[in-house]
This record gives C-alpha cells, sequence and structure tokens, in this order.
C-alpha cells in the first residue's frame, strides 16, 4: 500500500448513516459519534484509503481547543522531591502525583482510533501519520483559534485480564466503581465528561508514589502495548511526554508548544 | 525498714546520679523501641546530671529544656528501686517536636452516588513546646499493685505544684505494635519507604541527634491511610502490649487518644490540658497532723510539695481538712509533721488488712 492511496477529511454526516458501517465499525462504544457543531471549533477527521475496498475508513480523531475551560479537565502531575541528609548518606528521589487542570484551555488531540484488522504494523503507521499530519495542517490554518499548547492523552497501561494496575493502586480506593471495564456504562450514564465526577474523589493532596504498589508506580506514565505504536510518531512530529498523566489508567500525556511544532511552522512559511 | 508502715509502702523522688547502676537495670530490661532511657552509660551519666540540674535550678534559670527523671522505691525492701518515669519540659524547645495529626476529609460525589470518608495522616509540629511525660518503667513484678499509678500520676502533681517551668498542655508518646525482630507495621509501610532501614537501625543511626532529624526526610505531604497496606492501617494508633499499663493511667487522668500518632511507630500520642486531668483536679493543699495511717480509706497521691527535694507516697487518708500522717511516712516525705502537703484521692480504697491491695 502507497501512502498516496491514503485520504484525510473531515467527517461528513454520511460516514454516519446507519448504512456505512465503516467509520461507526472504527468507534469503540465509549466514543462519541455526533458530528462537531459548528459553533464548538472541534475538526473531526478521518484518513480514508482509497482504491480497493471504496475508501475505507483506517483512523480518525477529534481536534478540540480549549479543552477544560466548559467542562472541567483533570490529570496528576508526575513530580519529584529529593530528601537528602549528607550525614545519615541518604539520598531519596520521589516521585510525587499532584491532582490538577494543568492543561487547562490547550488544544487536544482527542478520541484517537483507528483499525488494526488486516492492517500491518507500517499500514497503521502511515494511516496514524497522515492523520496526524492532516490535524496540524488543520490547526496552523486556525491557529488564533488555538492557545499555545497541544496534548494527546494516551491509553495507559493494561495487565493480561484488561486491568489497570495505575487505577487498582491508587483510584480504586477512592471510587469502587468500574472505570476501566464499563466505561461505555459510565458515559451512557453520566455523560463524556464522567471522568471529572471521579476526579471530585480523587486525593487532592500529593501522593508519593512510594505509598503505591510496584505495579502501580511500574504504570505511571506507562502506555499500553496496544498504542505503543504511537510513541514514535507523536515524537517524530515533536510531541512528548510532559510529566502529566491520566488520572484514570496513569497513560501518559503528550504535549508541545504548537509555535514549535515544525509541521506548523512548515505550513506557516 | 521492716518498720515501715506496709501502708505507705513506695516513695517518688528525683533520681541521683548514684541511681546510675539501677537505671541502667530498668533501661537494658525495657524492649526495642520503648526506651527513652539511653542505653549507654555515658549517655544515661548525662542525662542524670541533667536532671539533678534541673530539680535544683532556680525558677529564673529554668529555660524549658529541661528534663526530670523520677525513681520510685520499695520501701519494704529497703529502698530499691523498682521503676523510673521523666518530664520533658517543653520537647522540642529549640526544634520543632513532630507528630501525624488524624483529620478525616469526605469527598461527595452526588452524580456518582460516593461519599467518601478519608482517614489522613497529616505532619504537624502542634505538640511543639507541650510538656511531655516520658520513659515509664517498671519492675515487672510490681506491675499489678499501686505502684504504677505511684510511679505515673505524681508527676502532674510535681507539674502542677511548678506550673511555671511547664506547659498547660501536657502529652506522653506511647509505643506502637512492634515484634522482637525489628518489625514495626507502621514503620515498615512509611518510615521505611524514605529510609531502607527497619526501625531500630534508624533509631540507632539519629540516637544523640534530635528525632526531628528524621522527620525532615518523611514526606510532608499528608497520608492517605487507605493507601497503606493492612497490617499498617490497623497499627495505627495501637499500642505495644508493653504500653498498656502506663496508657490505661493517663486515659483514666483524662488524657485524650485520638487526635495524634507517633510519627515512627504509629502508636497513639496522648495529649490534655493539665487543669482537666483527674489527679490535678482533685489535688488539694492541707495541713498534716499526726496519727496512725487509716486503713480502709481512700488511697492519697501525696506530694512535699517541694521541687529540689520533691517527695510523693501513696498513703491512706479521710478527707478531712488536715491530712494525718504516721512518723514513717512523714519520714519519707521528708516533712516534720504540721507541714503542709498537696494531695489528690485516687478511685480506690485501701484494704482494712495490713496487706496491700492488688
Amino acid at each position: 500500500m502507497k501512502p498516496s492511496s491514503l485520504r484525510v477529511r473531515a467527517v461528513s454526516a454520511a460516514d454516519l448513516a446507519p448504512c456505512n458501517g465503516g467509520l461507526r465499525s472504527l468507534l469503540p462504544a465509549d466514543t462519541d459519534a455526533a458530528l462537531p457543531t459548528p459553533e464548538s471549533g472541534e475538526q473531526w477527521l478521518l484518513v480514508e484509503r482509497l482504491g480497493v475496498d471504496g475508501g475505507r475508513p483506517l483512523a480518525c480523531l477529534r481536534l478540540r481547543a480549549g479543552i477544560g475551560l466548559q467542562a472541567p479537565r483533570h490529570w496528576y502531575h508526575v513530580g519529584c522531591v529529593v530528601h537528602a541528609a549528607k550525614p545519615l548518606r541518604l539520598f531519596h528521589r520521589q516521585s510525587t502525583l499532584l491532582l490538577g487542570s494543568d492543561h487547562a484551555g490547550a488544544s487536544e488531540l482527542a478520541d484517537l482510533c483507528w483499525a488494526r484488522a488486516g492492517l500491518s504494523l507500517a499500514e497503521q503507521a502511515a494511516a496514524l501519520h497522515l492523520l496526524l499530519r492532516g490535524a496540524l495542517l488543520q490547526l496552523a490554518e486556525q491557529r488564533a483559534a488555538h492557545g499555545s499548547t497541544l496534548i494527546i492523552e494516551l491509553p495507559g497501561q493494561r495487565d493480561s485480564e484488561g486491568r489497570s494496575p495505575f487505577w487498582q493502586g491508587l483510584g480504586r480506593h477512592f471510587y469502587a466503581g468500574d472505570v476501566v471495564g464499563d466505561t461505555a456504562g459510565l458515559v451512557a450514564r453520566h455523560g463524556r465528561d464522567w471522568r471529572a465526577l471521579v476526579a471530585v474523589l480523587l486525593p487532592r493532596q500529593p501522593v508519593y508514589a512510594s505509598f503505591l504498589p510496584t505495579a502501580t508506580q511500574a504504570a505511571i506514565g506507562q502506555v499500553d502495548a496496544s498504542a505503543e505504536l504511537l510513541l514514535d510518531l507523536l515524537a517524530s512530529e515533536g510531541l512528548a511526554y510532559d510529566h502529566h498523566i491520566g488520572i484514570i489508567d496513569g497513560g501518559p500525556v503528550f504535549s508541545a508548544c504548537i509555535d514549535r511544532l515544525p509541521a506548523i511552522n512548515a505550513a506557516q512559511r | 525498714m521492716s518498720d515501715r508502715n506496709p501502708l505507705c509502702r513506695y516513695l517518688l523522688r528525683p533520681a541521683l546520679p548514684a541511681d546510675l547502676a539501677a537505671l541502667e537495670r530498668l533501661a537494658h530490661a525495657s524492649a526495642i523501641g520503648i526506651s527513652s532511657l539511653p542505653s549507654n552509660r555515658a549517655a544515661l551519666q548525662d542525662k542524670l546530671e541533667r536532671s539533678a540540674h534541673a530539680f535544683a535550678s532556680e525558677d529564673d534559670d529554668a529555660t524549658g529544656e529541661e528534663i526530670y527523671l523520677f525513681v520510685l522505691e520499695d520501701l519494704a525492701r529497703g529502698g530499691a528501686i523498682i521503676g523510673t518515669s521523666g518530664i520533658e519540659a517543653s520537647p522540642g524547645f529549640h526544634d520543632r517536636f513532630y507528630s501525624y495529626r488524624n483529620e478525616f476529609i469526605v469527598q461527595v460525589s452526588p452524580e456518582l452516588g460516593t461519599r467518601n470518608r478519608i482517614h489522613t495522616l497529616h505532619l504537624c509540629h502542634d505538640l511543639t513546646g507541650v510538656s511531655l511525660l516520658t520513659g515509664f518503667h517498671i519492675d515487672p513484678a510490681y506491675a499489678k499493685g499501686l505502684a504504677p499509678q505511684l510511679l505515673s500520676r505524681a508527676r502532674l502533681l510535681f507539674i502542677a505544684q511548678c506550673a511555671e517551668r511547664f506547659s498547660d498542655r501536657i502529652a506522653s508518646e506511647n509505643p506502637g505494635p512492634a515484634d522482637d525482630m525489628g518489625g514495626c507495621p507502621f514503620w515498615d509501610a512509611v518510615g521505611r519507604r524514605f529510609f531502607d532501614m527497619d526501625y531500630p537501625s534508624a533509631e540507632a543511626l539519629t540516637s544523640g541527634r534530635n528525632k526531628a532529624y528524621i522527620a525532615e526526610l518523611m514526606p510532608q505531604s499528608p497520608i492517605y491511610v487507605p493507601l497503606l497496606d493492612e497490617p499498617a492501617q490497623w497499627a495505627l494508633g495501637q499500642l505495644h502490649a508493653v504500653g498498656e499499663l502506663p496508657f490505661s493511667i493517663l486515659l483514666d487522668e483524662g488524657f485524650e487518644a485520638d487526635t495524634y500518632i507517633n510519627i515512627y511507630d504509629g502508636g497513639p500520642t496522648v495529649e490534655g490540658r493539665l487543669q482537666t486531668l483527674k489527679s490535678v483536679r482533685r489535688a488539694r493543699r492541707r495541713p498534716s497532723q499526726a496519727g496512725a495511717l487509716q486503713a480502709g480509706a481512700r488511697w492519697q497521691l501525696v506530694s512535699n510539695g517541694r521541687r529540689r527535694d520533691f517527695r510523693a507516697v501513696l498513703l491512706p487518708a479521710d478527707t478531712a481538712a488536715t491530712l494525718t500522717l504516721d512518723e514513717a511516712s512523714a519520714a519519707a516525705l521528708a516533712l516534720r509533721i504540721g507541714e503542709p502537703v498537696l494531695a489528690a484521692a485516687l478511685d480506690w480504697a485501701a484494704p482494712a488488712g495490713d496487706e496491700e491491695a492488688a
């Protein structure tokens, strides 16, 4: 498959028609399947393969501006404290987690999903790369509508039974609901902003990571194996882990200063 | 001493440098993590000298750094030393005195139908400058009798009669659960994560230094108790078996045990206002008169009201305006009959017979 056989474009109402299963089959059950309203400023983009199977959608994402300003968004900031006592020959570096809304007002690449079936990793990467480039071009075109930062939250580590070691060791003690296995139910009951409801129950003071189980500590900022493909792609476009993680599964947040992204600079020249 | 009246058998007095050997014996008999008596001779000697200086110092010279060590004699055994206890005037006087304060945070999500009451531990300096009852040790053979009552409670009379030297808030640390192998559930879940060593090693490492030194290396933000392992959660505010006797006496005095815990072993640190404590509330200054001790009357905690030459005993007496002393108890108190005493009633009556109350 040559990259030239791929096309990025905005999702249209036709893509969501019930008879047209392509895009819907791509979306996980808990993902928003509504077209963005014009006033939301949101872009919903997809990458499709032209030719043999007549425009099969391979990947999609939403580009949002000003996140966390209407409904609050939360992340843990992964900080560091040093406890040192020279006379005792003690020097300890400790990670801390501090709940906050540091990225309020940022732009976000959200609801990223892509097809895996029948596609090699290289084909998946090509589709994702094009999608990412398409989103960055949109961002460059509407630069004034966005703030200074672009982020993307990556899915956190799951164990072999689909549980999140991060949630098991931390969040579970503060909220008993199944936030990892039953996200569709949470969306159905509480809407797309259900994570903000959970955040209200989470610790507000810094949590020393060393109080957490080993598996939980190891999951801090670890991307799930199913999404490792994204790490190199995001890095090559100039996004990097910025010491924030998701509050549910501890997945890493990658971010960048928009005006320093090579793709933005190239588009603006 | 066989002519001693069995109704006035125990005497509490300031420890003297000559008591070194007896205190060494008591220090070695105490369990890991419990002792506030140094086990090496030079440190113990130093402590005895500081204490002697504190008892003898003029009020104008008192700085708040004083420590007061007491010893308990069994007069029926020729004044053998069977226990010791102490007071620190203002712990953390030049530094901070660290405790964890129990707090509860309630977080509510009406939307999720959830209400959490989360127990947290806040590192605090609340008890800095509060006077501390310390180092309660008693020969196990005497643990069941009246001796521990005198050993613990007479300190409160001493503080009440020298009130200007002490805070009006009194606290006392009580040992948390630990085993003979150095395992300590609270330390293992909290301190150990910051020190990579067991509790006895951490204690040894900081011996001679202020314990605040360790505290400064502990996490400064609140500890969320639900994140601790179960043995540590269970150990919070629990007592080591050796602490049960002194703890029960302090609770009976009216000390409150729910607010503060020790930052190392999780044991309860009790705290109370001096004027609200039972023995202080009951203390009355009474003139003395000669007579036989009254078997069957209420036990009275009696002190001679002095600082430098402090003496306290237990003896049975009625609640008349004048307290009756026999020659032997007056001698034990180093008083001439007729001089006033400070007396506070205990809750128990002396037996009508000659044998000591069990």
